[in-house]
C-alpha cells in the first residue's frame, strides 16, 4: 500500500469543488463520510482546531445521529460515484439520543455483509465509532480509509451513470 | 385432494351464508390447463368456483389487506399463507379477529408448465399451517427441504469477489423493475413504497444497473429481519431472478449475529432483529 505524504497530497487550501484531480495525475478518491453531529463531527472539529493534517479527499456530511443514516444513502452515494463511504458515530453507550447507535450497529453489521456479498470491496464501506475527543482517531481513520481506497482505484461506476 | 376441495366449498358456503364472514379468499381455475388464480368471493352462490389442487401456486394472504374493510375474511391458509398472516398481524396490518383461517394440508405446489414442484416448495420447511381456526383434512407429512437452507448463499460467499460481483451485476442488469416481488411480498406492506415516491426521488426511473441495484438492495434491507422465506418473490419474477439468494444472505447473517430467529411462526413474536438491540451486540466497528 503506497504511503501518502499528506503534505504533498493535500489539495490547495482553496480546494472546494468535487473535482480535485491532483495536478500530477495521481488518483484522488472521493470519499463521503457521514458524521454524527455530537461525536464525530465534534471530533473532526477538534482535529481542525489542533491543525491535524488529513487528506482532503474526504467530504463530511453531518447527520443528527448515526441512526439517521439510511442504508439507501450509502447505496446512492456509491452509485453516484463516491469511491468510498465512511459512516461514523458515537461509541455505543455515548449516543446523544441514548440508543441511536445501537440500532445503527445492528443495521450496519447486516448491511455491510450484504454489500460485500453483492460484490463491493470491504474497504469501500466502513463504519467507525469516533468520539468528540478523538481527533487523532478521526485523522487516522480518514487517512487510513483514503489510503486504502487510493490503492483500490476508482469505483467501477456503471456506464449509464458515468455518462 | 378433491375430497378436501368439496369440504372447502361446503364450508365456505356455510360461512358466507351464515354471515360469519363477509368474503372468502381462495383459488379458482384459470384460463389454461392446471392454471389457478386467486379468488375473492362475497356471495355464497359463487362457492362452486373454489378449487384446491396441487397447482394453487399463489400465496393469497396479502389480499386480506384489500378486502378486510368489508368485514371479516375467510382465508385459505397453507404453511406459507399462515406465516404471512402472522407476519402481517405482527406488522399491525390487521388483527387476528379480522380473519377466519381455514387450514389446508399442502405437500408442495406444482408448476403447471413443468409439472414439477416450485422451487419455493422444495425449500419449504413449514408446509402445514402454523395457525388456523379450523383444519380441513389431515395435516400433510412434513416436507424435507432438498438442500440446506443456506447452502447456495455459502457457495456464493466462497467465490472470489470479482466473480460474485459479475454474477450479481448480471442479475441486477436483468431486472426489469416491474416490482412484482414487492407487490407479492407479505412483508412489503408500506402504504407508500419508496419506489412510488416520485417527488422524493429515491428511485430513479431509468432501468440501469445502478437503479436496479439500488432497488434490490433496499428491498432486501427493508424486509431483512421480517422475511418469512415464502419464496413468492422468486416465483413471480418474470425474469426468473434468484431473489432469495439476497434474502437468505441477510437472514443467515442475522442468525449468526443476533441469534436464531424465524419470522412468521407466531403473531406476537419477539421484536425482529433490526428494530431492537442489545448492549452486548457484536462489535466490529471500534
Amino acid at each position: 500500500m503506497p504511503v501518502v505524504d499528506n503534505d504533498k497530497a493535500a489539495a490547495p487550501a482553496t480546494e472546494t469543488t468535487n473535482a480535485a484531480p491532483a495536478s500530477n495525475g495521481e488518483f484522488r478518491p472521493k470519499i463521503l463520510a457521514f458524521c454524527c453531529n455530537w461525536c464525530t463531527y465534534a471530533g473532526a472539529d477538534l482535529a481542525g482546531l489542533n491543525r491535524m493534517n488529513y487528506p482532503a479527499d474526504v467530504r463530511l456530511l453531518r447527520v443528527p445521529c448515526s441512526g439517521r443514516i439510511n442504508p439507501q444513502f450509502v447505496i446512492e452515494a456509491l452509485n453516484k460515484g463516491c469511491d468510498g463511504v465512511l459512516v461514523c458515530g458515537c461509541h455505543p453507550g455515548d449516543c446523544h439520543y441514548v440508543t441511536g447507535n445501537y440500532y445503527t450497529r445492528r443495521r450496519m453489521l447486516v448491511f455491510k455483509r450484504l454489500l460485500e456479498y453483492a460484490g463491493l470491496e470491504p474497504e469501500r464501506f466502513q463504519v467507525r465509532w469516533i468520539s468528540g475527543a478523538e481527533a487523532g482517531k478521526f485523522r487516522d481513520t480518514v487517512t487510513q480509509v483514503c489510503e486504502e481506497i487510493r490503492a483500490l482505484g476508482p469505483i467501477d461506476v456503471c456506464e449509464e451513470v458515468a455518462k | 385432494m378433491s375430497d378436501i376441495q368439496d369440504k372447502l366449498r361446503a364450508r365456505a358456503k356455510e360461512l358466507l351464508e351464515s354471515g360469519e364472514v363477509k368474503s372468502f379468499i381462495g383459488w379458482e381455475a384459470g384460463r389454461f390447463e392446471n392454471q389457478t388464480t386467486p379468488l375473492i368471493i362475497t356471495d355464497a352462490k359463487d362457492t362452486d368456483r373454489i378449487i384446491y389442487n396441487e397447482y394453487c401456486a399463489n400465496t393469497v394472504a396479502k389480499y386480506v389487506r384489500d378486502v378486510k374493510p368489508n368485514g371479516k375474511v375467510a382465508l385459505c391458509v397453507r404453511g406459507c399463507d399462515s406465516r404471512a398472516v402472522n407476519r402481517m398481524i405482527a406488522d399491525l396490518d390487521f388483527v387476528r379477529e379480522d380473519v377466519y383461517l381455514i387450514g389446508l394440508p399442502c405437500s408442495g405446489m406444482k408448476d403447471r408448465k413443468t409439472g414439477e414442484l416450485f422451487k419455493k416448495c422444495t425449500e419449504c420447511r413449514h408446509n402445514n399451517p402454523v395457525v388456523f381456526d379450523e383444519m380441513i383434512g389431515e395435516p400433510a407429512p412434513q416436507m424435507e427441504p432438498a438442500e440446506g437452507r443456506f447452502d447456495v448463499v455459502k457457495k456464493l460467499e466462497d467465490e472470489p469477489r470479482d466473480e460474485r460481483d459479475a454474477y450479481f451485476d448480471r442479475i441486477f442488469r436483468k431486472c426489469i423493475r416491474c416490482y412484482a416481488c414487492r407487490d407479492v411480498c407479505p412483508c412489503c406492506t408500506c402504504r407508500k413504497c419508496f419506489v412510488d415516491q416520485h417527488r422524493v426521488g429515491w428511485q430513479g426511473k431509468q432501468n440501469n444497473l445502478a437503479e436496479n441495484r439500488f432497488y434490490q438492495l433496499t428491498r432486501v434491507m427493508h424486509i431483512a429481519d421480517r422475511c418469512i422465506e415464502c419464496g413468492e418473490c422468486e416465483r413471480v419474477c418474470p425474469m426468473n431472478l434468484p431473489l432469495m439468494e439476497f434474502n437468505r444472505k441477510a437472514i443467515m447473517d442475522m442468525n449468526d449475529l443476533f441469534g436464531e430467529f424465524e419470522a412468521g411462526l407466531t403473531d406476537n413474536e419477539p421484536k425482529s432483529a433490526l428494530i431492537t438491540y442489545e448492549l452486548g451486540d457484536v462489535e466490529e466497528f471500534m
